[in-house]
């Protein structure tokens, strides 16, 4: 496919996810703001993957955001809009601040600390009752933003979605790609082409963790409510990595890819076994992961592949 | 002119001693070969010189600069780069993007110049098959490959430990002849281990034995190679 071609493609595909809310009733629309949280959740963890190291603190992060905003308007009286950026600069302070310690780490060592990163917030969140109202959480008494509209709610999780696949984006054009991609294939040999690699590390860390910030405010300023039960539930960390593992991991599409189907499968299946969906669902990730341990996106670059060999030398 | 110069460089490993005292200097426009048995410390010496591992004592300046300490990819910008004996393709990237890394990081070029310096490079060492997977190489250029990420740092000082390993001898030629090419016109300070004595004779202008982690002879390899010193660490002491 030519490069214009791919472009016109995907503006299409923008002026349709944006224009979606003015023909899709409640429903769809609820069910799309699910599918974009969770892929621009999917596209972060990704992003800091490229370089290696695991995080199962995605969870951890977006309760963090979560509770930032929501406290931010609650016990400060902060404008509901600027919350969410709030969410998000304070998800990026504490990972720059634990980030300085844990990216010292590496493979399951930081996995697992990541784990019991995401569990240590949600605990202090729980215990600190008189300000974060604990167990129970918090209502938003101003009710929720944009007053609850299902259009506005729509357009402001696409706009979260639009910053993650942006910082995607920028992370896979820019040196950072080679910065990443070096330190994730050997660290000792990218020492020795200068990459300074604790740098290239904080900054994926500190630019995911902001975003999965941003997302949780996002989240709560939908919901007008915050629980830790809820924000630091472990579904926001499984759920986006089945997806970037299902679409294929290491670039921007194959989460899109991933959250799009596991996404739409979900909603189906809670629709036709409302009972044993999430059996199924597992069962089906399990599959997946056990027979295209590339993602679905190799499956279409195979496919396509096929068609067209690069020739020798040539442009892949 | 001297590039680098170590003073009682050691460094110790629990109760081993990798590298015991080395003190030597590099020139620039010099070729120095770094021998001596399996084992003997010589990519422990690189490691140490091109900041990989820190010495347990002594001390190594880069043209009079103190850079003991200094982390390794500092020293990859200041102009000392090196290859690996096990050699690190970065396999998620391309031939040039290989290149390109050190272009970027060590002299902080943009993408788009990186890639212009990195096809000069590779133009200049006879690779062409720039948009290739490192997987589907050849052995001479991945050999290749990894002198031109080195290239890429525009260093002063380079050290290739043993690029032609696993060459036949058309493709050992080629590659003294090209290391020799790249030396000259850049000026610069090589330090090469390789166990082909044919190679060190060959390339080098001068050599460095080395056995059981310190230096033990010195000079022209015509003259290192009659030393009863270096004949026996070379057959063992039994069999003197």
């Amino acid at each position: 496919m030519n490069r214009t071609l791919i472009r016109i493609l995907l503006a299409g595909i923008a002026v349709l996810a944006i224009v979606f809310p003015l023909f899709a009733g409640d429903y769809p629309l609820q069910v799309a703001r699910n599918i974009m949280l969770y892929m621009a959740l999917a596209i972060s963890w990704d992003m800091l993957l490229r370089s290696g190291q695991i995080s199962f603190g995605i969870a951890g992060l977006f309760g963090i955001g979560a509770y930032a905003a929501i406290l931010g308007v609650v016990r400060a009286g902060m404008p509901a809009w600027l919350s969410i950026p709030f969410g998000a600069a304070f998800a990026a302070l504490v990972a720059l601040a634990i980030g300085f310690v844990i990216l010292r780490l590496r493979a399951m060592y930081f996995s697992i600390v990541t784990l019991a990163l995401g569990e240590i917030f949600r605990i202090i969140v729980h215990n600190l009752h008189d300000f974060t109202g604990g167990p129970e959480g918090v209502v938003m008494s101003q009710g929720v933003i944009f007053g609850g509209n299902s259009s506005a709610l729509y357009w402001l999780v696409l706009g979260g979605l639009a910053v993650a696949i942006a910082a995607s984006t920028w992370f896979e054009k820019s040196r950072i790609h080679f910065a990443l991609t070096a330190i994730r294939n050997n660290e000792i040999s990218a020492k020795s082409s200068g990459v300074d690699i604790f740098r290239w590390l904080l900054l994926a860390f500190v630019v995911t963790s902001a975003i999965q910030g941003m997302l949780g405010g996002i989240f709560v300023m939908s919901y007008g409510f915050a629980a830790p039960d809820v924000v630091f539930s472990a579904d926001f960390t499984l759920l986006p990595l089945a997806m970037a593992l299902l679409g294929g991991i290491y670039s921007t599409q194959g989460p899109i890819f991933g959250a799009i189907l596991l996404g739409l499968v979900a909603e189906w299946l809670k629709l036709k076994i409302p009972y044993g969906h999430l059996v199924v669902y597992g069962i089906m990730i399990i599959i997946v992961i056990l027979f295209i341990p590339q993602g679905i996106k190799s499956l279409v670059k195979k496919t396509l592949g096929r068609e067209s060999t690069a020739p020798e030398g040539g442009h892949a | 002119m001297i590039k680098l110069k170590t003073t009682g460089l050691t460094r110790r490993f629990l109760g081993l001693v990798a590298v015991n005292n080395v003190s030597f200097s590099m020139e620039e426009g010099e070729i120095l070969g770094i021998i001596g048995p399996n084992g003997a410390g010589k990519t422990t010496f690189i490691n140490l010189v091109s900041g990989i591992i820190m010495p347990s004592e002594g001390k190594i300046e880069y043209k009079g600069q103190d850079i003991t300490w200094m982390p390794a990819h500092q020293r990859a910008r200041i102009g000392i780069a090196r290859t690996y004996q096990l050699i690190h393709p970065l396999e998620n990237l391309t031939l040039i993007e290989n290149v390109m890394v050190g272009s970027i990081f060590a002299r902080g070029h943009s993408v788009r110049e990186a890639r212009r310096r990195a096809e000069a490079i590779c133009r200049e060492l006879g690779l062409t098959r720039l948009e290739r997977d490192t997987s589907r190489l050849t052995i001479l250029e991945i050999k290749k490959m990894e002198i031109a990420r080195a290239l890429a740092n525009e260093p002063e000082v380079l050290f290739l430990d043993e690029v032609m390993a696993g060459l036949n001898s058309d493709e050992t030629k080629e590659l003294i002849a090209m290391v020799q090419k790249i030396a000259k016109e850049r000026n610069l300070a090589v330090g090469v281990v390789e166990h082909v004595m044919g190679v060190i004779k060959e390339l080098t202008h001068r050599v460095i034995v080395l056995e059981a982690g310190e230096l033990i002879a010195e000079g022209r390899y015509e003259e290192v190679s009659k030393n009863p010193r270096v004949i026996e660490a070379y057959l063992g002491g039994g069999a003197a």
